[in-house]
């Protein structure tokens, strides 16, 4: 009979896990700061809506008139059509507002938890992070 | 009477008959966010020497943590040398990781079953995996080694044991901890008694980046009616990343 030495459930639940939205290629924890909340207000320049991410391009206006670009990382766009989300969901030109995690390298860079649009209604069926189901 | 039995044999009777004996995994399986504690024999089961690690679905390590994994001299070098903006290449962004790491992420996936093969299709990278069930042992050590190995599998009781070799190396935690081609990899999926979870563990061994073995426990709900989304993953995304902060005006 074999005798088992004990197993060890890790440190990991000790560790510091970034619960953070679904992850695809690259590492979520690596890449983003899940204590770093942003939330900009800005016209959509563009929306990609392909795998292993979606991205929203945003121009940011500041109080000066200073204009930065913005991006968001979305969940795939697997993820994302589960949402109700489409290619279309998002158009260039139209005015919303995103949240998300910013990045850890402090570039003007986020990962997307959830989008409202101009009237400040949730685009989609419910925002991305903890609760994923895929 | 013998061409009775030929006749039934062909028309898969055998089949059906053995298959019924075996759990049905039939049906799409997105990871199940809630916590469910794993039952204590599957846990018991694992080899000795063995660290279940916490980062099944949605949590991740952030750099240089592992969980209690324990890395050799060489896998440690390199985990610190690793630099994740290198993956954010059109050579590498689209490059899928191997079984070991996609098996835990958080997208679903479908099991269609006969009683000579599973096979597994992953809406990640749209990867998928036959597991063998008719007898056959792996391929000789010099045979290819792909992303998803070789899998060979048969039921324990009402526990499915799948043994996979032949991974070509990859990520483990997907922050700079690779495994080699000579990774092992041992999954035992079993079901929930009312069929609407599927639970596994996934246990593997590396000597070469790995002083102790690594394992997860994993919960799935079933989704009738769901099916895999196509993955065809578009490498361009890496110009949006790489885009960032090159476009502000005034």
């Amino acid at each position: 009979m074999q005798v088992r030495t004990p197993f060890i459930i890790g440190a990991v639940m000790l560790a510091l896990l970034a619960p953070g939205a679904a992850r695809a290629h690259h590492s979520f924890a690596v890449y983003f700061d899940t204590n770093k909340n942003v939330t900009i207000t800005g016209r959509v320049a563009a929306f990609r809506f392909t795998n292993p991410h979606g991205t929203i391009v945003l121009d940011v206006t500041d109080a000066q008139g200073k204009v930065t670009q913005w991006r968001a990382e979305t969940n795939a766009p697997a993820v994302l059509v589960r949402r109700g989300w489409t290619r279309d969901t998002i158009k260039q030109g139209e005015t919303i507002t995103i949240e998300g995690w910013g990045s850890r390298d402090g570039r003007p860079y986020m990962r997307l938890r959830r989008a409202l649009d101009a009237n400040g209604k949730l685009i989609g069926t419910a925002p991305f992070g903890q609760q994923d189901t895929g | 009477m013998r061409l009775l039995q030929a006749a039934l044999a062909a028309a898969g009777i055998a089949v059906a008959s053995s298959a019924a004996a075996a759990p049905d995994l039939t049906g799409f399986w997105n990871l199940a966010f809630e916590r469910v504690d794993p039952p204590a024999d599957m846990i018991a089961d694992l080899p000795p020497n063995t660290v279940v690690l916490g980062d099944t679905g949605a949590a991740e390590f952030p750099r240089l943590q592992f969980g209690g994994l324990k890395l050799t001299p060489e896998a440690q070098a390199h985990a610190e040398n690793w630099k994740p903006e290198d993956e954010m290449t059109l050579q590498k962004v689209c490059t899928p990781p191997s079984i070991v790491y996609s098996l835990q992420g958080p997208f679903p996936f479908e099991i269609d079953q006969t009683r000579d093969a599973l096979i597994f299709r992953y809406e990640y990278y749209d990867q998928i995996r036959v597991i063998f069930m008719d007898g056959r042992g792996h391929p000789p050590a010099e045979a290819p080694h792909t992303k998803m190995g070789h899998s060979i599998g048969h039921w324990d009781g009402d526990e499915l044991v799948v043994d996979t070799d032949h991974i070509a190396a990859s990520t483990i935690t997907n922050n700079g901890l690779d495994h080699t081609d000579q990774v092992h990899m041992v999954e035992r999926y079993r079901l929930s008694p009312d069929g609407k979870r599927l639970m596994a563990t996934q246990w593997f061994e590396d000597p070469a980046v790995l002083a102790n073995n690594g394992a997860r426990f994993i919960v799935w709900a079933k989704q009738p009616g769901q099916h895999v989304n196509p993955y065809e993953c578009d490498p361009s995304f890496v110009l949006e990343y790489q885009g960032i902060g090159h476009a502000e005006g005034n």
